[in-house]
């Protein structure tokens, strides 16, 4: 049973790094304009984020809404 | 303030900020491990790996202690306020000692059995402990894994792609962890330790912790109630215009649990929500810097007269009308529309209190 657990964490964890690879590459700038062009140690930082929350990511750029049309970027680390 | 996500944005400030933190946890570990390797009375000398996973642990503890007491201590004296400006490097670092003590922690408790690491964790206890059984390293990894989202949606990517209350109430939830912990040290303590040096030491950072929490809660809620006495029907009594420090805010809270924050900058007054479009930072405990209100939090800032972040930025915060009535500023408890320009209330800052026929309304 604990190792069923494991291994479907596991699981998700790896569907989490492919999403996250694809989203970094083609999806970033499109679901978030502040995203547009940002460097890829900015990736790299949200990265973990993406491959734990993949579904919510993955839900956003699905359905094609954007944020940050005009972002305030005031303190972002 | 920039218009594109950037992966770290340092300053001058912050990086002295974060090698504070780094220098302080780097002597703590150095000076806990080479206190603990003198051998005890007994000849018996503790293993460094031990000594090592204590260190990173309590280290991380003392660490969210000490960023859990910044809150508080930021509304209860001005003087902590710098403090609060680089919690969230602050809370990441301590994220990463954590993670070195439960990494070292797993290899070593539970590495080198014929279970996986994390099921061992799960179905091992402490047998022959003052608590046999008692789950303490499930706890700790519990609060572990808060901490873990926290620390992985610190970025505003997070903040701005999860909406600012779902992003607040997860990291809200660094109290839960902090309980998890305070449980997960004491309890560990008592199953390995004979010294109440561990449980005493918890239990006076989480009375701390509590203590400061509670007696702000305390003044706070004292402040609103003589506050609250002063509402009539409508507007609400906020205080005379002199008696706001300059460059500074009171906070007003309104009966439907908004609070507004009401700014002096020389001779004018006007008032804005208390909630930045930000990270819903307290903009009240913020300061007039050129003429805008400033974020305590992150810098974001707002024009006095409009509640409109100066250009390039666009960013609207709602506005309220102000009347300076009989020497007493007043406040009215409707929001404007976020943009709103209200002109501020002029007061004359050479006599202490408005003549009682005074009176000056803005809308």
């Amino acid at each position: 049973m604990d190792e069923t657990i494991l291994l479907a964490v596991i699981a998700y964890c790896l569907a989490g790094i492919v999403i996250s690879v694809l989203f970094l590459l083609f999806g970033i700038a499109r679901a978030d304009h502040a995203a547009k062009g940002a460097g890829i140690a900015f990736r790299l930082t949200i990265l973990p984020g993406l491959i734990f929350l993949w579904p919510i990511i993955l839900g956003r750029w699905l359905s094609g809404r954007q944020i940050n049309q005009d972002i305030h970027a005031g303190d972002n680390s | 303030m920039g218009h594109q996500y950037q992966a770290i944005q340092w300053n001058k400030n912050k990086v002295q900020y974060d090698i504070a933190i780094a220098l302080f946890a780097l002597l703590y570990t150095g000076v806990f491990v080479v206190t603990g390797l003198q051998p005890s009375e007994t000849g018996n000398t503790p293993d460094p790996v031990v000594l090592l996973i204590r260190a990173f642990g309590t280290c991380s503890f003392l660490l969210l202690t000490f960023i859990l007491m910044i809150g508080p201590l930021a509304r209860l004296s001005d003087r902590f306020k710098p403090m609060l400006y680089n919690r969230r490097h602050f809370g990441v670092f301590t994220f990463l000692l954590a993670t070195a003590h439960f990494g070292l922690a797993l290899m070593w408790y539970h590495g080198f059995g014929p279970l996986n690491p994390f099921v061992s964790l799960f179905v091992s206890n402490q047998p022959g402990g003052t608590f046999p059984g008692f789950p303490f390293e499930v706890l700790g990894l519990a609060a572990f894994i808060i901490m873990l989202f926290m620390a992985i949606t610190s970025h505003d990517f997070w903040l701005n792609n999860l909406s600012a209350p779902v992003w607040k109430a997860l990291h809200m939830m660094v109290y839960v962890a902090y309980g998890l912990l305070v449980i997960h040290i004491a309890a560990g303590a008592l199953l390995t330790e004979k010294s109440p040096l561990y449980p005493a030491l918890v239990l006076f950072a989480f009375l701390i912790v509590a203590g400061l929490h509670l007696l702000t809660g305390l003044r706070e809620r004292g402040h609103d109630r003589l506050r609250r006495a002063l509402e009539d029907k409508g507007w609400v009594s906020v205080s005379a215009p002199q008696d706001i420090p300059d460059k500074r805010a009171v906070i007003v809270p309104l009966r439907d649990g908004e609070r507004v924050a009401v700014f002096r900058d020389g001779n004018k007054v006007s008032a804005v929500t208390n909630v930045c479009r930000h990270q819903n930072g307290p903009l009240g405990e913020g300061r007039v810097v050129d003429g805008c209100i400033t974020c305590p939090w992150h810098g974001w800032q707002y024009r006095m007269e409009d509640g409109i972040s100066p250009p390039p930025f666009t960013e609207k915060i709602a506005t309220y009308n102000l009347k300076l009535m009989n020497g007493m500023i007043f406040l009215d408890p409707v929001a404007n529309a976020p943009g709103t320009k209200v002109d501020p209330v002029l007061f004359d800052q050479s006599v202490q209190r408005a003549s009682e026929n005074t009176e000056a309304t803005v809308s």
